[in-house]
């Protein structure tokens, strides 16, 4: 979690507000460090307080062997957490809903969706990977 | 599992088959402390202000789309009506802020720069005298530039010289621009009871009450209403109504989720969510279709306008109960050019100005994209602008004319711009002239507000 310079800005100011009088520039510099150092050392517990870390995965195609363990294994290469999954073959086809939790992994949302086109691309499957939030908003109030 | 398939499903697909896409992202910055006695000053200061807060606009929202799956038409940025910082301008400077504009749009990478603007409802300043005068050449050396004028509101009245000098820009902006099927015209609107914070270009500016820079949504989906309506199958209108809340209310809540979203990488304020219904000139993404699964047999019938009527005031109940901050237009669009079922029901002879106007008594903004044809006097088209001026004056709210009187076609012949801006068959025009009460001038005084009868 990297901050920004406003966030930083802000940060800084409030150290002066709050130092008053004694604030100079050594220990403003020190304290707005030592602030930005502990943001940077709990980086899970930032990522929980904007939105959660997980996303939606919807696959869907013409069925053959292996979906499920190409998909789970590019999950799982990404070191992304499965929370729940639901599959079902409907005639021909393939469908499968997963909630992967992206919280401890160490690449971002948008390395995990490019290696899962690459698995789309092989499969010739339809895979999307979605943040969870436009669910949230669409369908629970 | 925290979600149900079928809510899974629905939302994949609204956003992969129906077309739901967030219509626009803009970005609104003032130009207020832009102003310098030397043109040149002033330009590098206003492209400097431009590219401070614009240069990642492009950028962010792709970040966004990605992260979400949901698309955005369109990038865009709204300004400072120009001619409030540069009111001591004149025209040949006006024309330079419109190129330096053009180039930092072009340099954002972006298709649109909305805001070469005056409000003049109730007067003329010199400065926006000047500044009307250029539009046409502005539009006409430009190409990502949108311009638009404010002639009337309900607290002014309408200024009826401003029409008349609007319908003479409108005019020359066509013929200036003939050589591209007088494309200037469809980048300039004049506007009753213009909204600050609209975010739909060409009639989009960052409002004089608006903050240093902020970032405003318009949503879209035509087409994922029209689904909704031919899955209900047959109700009763009040269902039918029921139904389109339900999709605009899920739709409203993804666009501000992706418009908090983009302001939030920005690091500037979320303003609002304009929750309209704009269609596009892709098949299924049409206002006209969803009034034909209605029940109309075509767009422009009896019916037509107590149709839409429900369908805009769906929209409104809707997008109010899922964001906290609508503004904006807010309803349904009805640009002709931009939507396939308007220009079928143009072709068929279905759908006449006439009806039209009527229509927009009762739907967001008015009489968008329509062409005329060339030889269309000046009067006629301050005409066409001053009743469409006297319906948003009486009934208290935002109208638009966004005319083109295509330079040197008559009727059944087309103008085609191709992209969002469509196609646009050429309309027949009453030729009964309304000059001498156009040439009486001066300004129709405000209405009143009670007997509304």
């Amino acid at each position: 979690m990297k901050l920004t310079e406003d966030e930083i800005r802000k940060i800084t100011l409030s150290a002066i507000e709050e130092l008053g009088d004694k604030a100079t520039p050594d220990n403003v510099k020190s304290i707005v460090k030592k602030a930005v150092e502990s943001f940077d050392s709990s980086p899970s517990d930032i990522k929980m307080n904007e939105s959660s870390g997980r996303a939606i995965l919807t696959s869907f195609g013409l069925n053959k062997p292996g979906i499920v363990a190409s998909i789970t294994k590019a999950i799982s290469q990404c070191q992304c957490d499965i929370y729940d999954l639901s599959q079902k073959i409907m005639g021909d086809f393939f469908t499968m809903i997963m909630v992967v939790d992206l919280t401890n992994s160490p690449s971002d949302l948008k390395t995990v969706q490019e290696e899962l086109a690459k698995v789309a691309e092989e499969l010739k499957i339809k895979i999307y990977l979605q943040h969870e939030d436009v669910f949230r908003f669409m369908h629970r109030i | 599992m925290p979600y149900e398939f079928d809510e899974i499903l629905e939302t994949i697909r609204m956003t992969e088959v129906e077309h739901f896409d967030i219509r626009t992202v803009t970005l609104g910055i003032s130009l207020r402390d832009c102003h310098d006695r030397n043109i040149e000053v002033t330009k590098q200061k206003i492209y400097d202000k431009i590219m401070k807060y614009g240069k990642n606009h492009v950028k962010y929202a792709r970040e966004i789309e990605a992260k979400y799956g949901i698309s955005i038409a369109n990038k865009r940025i709204s300004i400072t009506p120009v001619s409030i910082p540069f009111d001591p301008f004149h025209a040949e400077e006006f024309i330079e802020i419109a190129k330096i504009l053009d180039k930092a749009a072009e340099e954002i990478g972006i298709d649109y720069l909305a805001g070469y603007s005056a409000l003049v409802q109730k007067g003329m300043t010199n400065g926006e005298r000047e500044l009307i005068q250029s539009i046409p050449y502005a539009l006409a050396s430009t190409k990502r530039v949108c311009s638009s004028v404010n002639i009337a509101s309900t607290k002014a009245g309408i200024n009826m010289d401003a029409i008349l000098m609007m319908a003479e820009a409108i005019k020359k902006t066509a013929e200036l621009t003939k050589d591209r099927d007088s494309i200037g015209c469809a980048k300039l609107v004049v506007f009753a009871n213009a909204v600050e914070d609209n975010p739909f270009v060409a009639g989009a500016f960052h409002g004089i009450s608006e903050p240093e820079v902020t970032l405003n949504v318009g949503i879209s989906g035509p087409g994922v209403v029209l689904d909704a309506i031919k899955e209900a199958g047959y109700c009763n209108t009040q269902g039918l109504a029921e139904v389109i809340k339900k999709t605009i209310f899920k739709i409203t809540r993804a666009g501000e989720l992706i418009g908090r979203k983009v302001a939030e990488k920005h690091g500037v304020p979320f303003g609002i969510v304009d929750v309209s219904l704009a269609p596009t000139p892709a098949e299924g993404d049409s206002i006209a279709d969803i009034l034909m699964a209605m029940g109309l047999e075509d767009v422009g019938g009896p019916g037509t306008t107590a149709a839409l009527a429900m369908l805009n005031d769906s929209v409104k109940k809707a997008g109010l109960m899922a964001s906290g901050v609508v503004g904006g237009m807010s309803g349904a669009f009805i640009p002709v050019s931009e939507d396939m079922g308007m220009i079928r029901a143009v072709e068929n002879g279905n759908l006449t100005i006439e009806k039209l106007e009527a229509m927009t008594a009762v739907c967001s903004v008015g009489l968008d994209m329509i062409a005329v044809p060339g030889d269309t006097t000046a009067s006629t088209i301050a005409g066409i602008i001053a009743d469409e001026a006297a319906i948003g004056v009486i009934n208290d709210k935002t109208t638009a004319v966004r005319i083109i009187p295509a330079y040197g076609k008559k009727e059944g012949e087309s103008v085609d711009y191709g992209g969002l801006l469509g196609k646009a068959p050429i309309m027949s025009v009453k030729r009964i002239s309304c000059e001498k009460f156009i040439g009486r001038g001066g300004r129709i005084p405000a209405p009143m507000r009670s007997l509304t009868n």
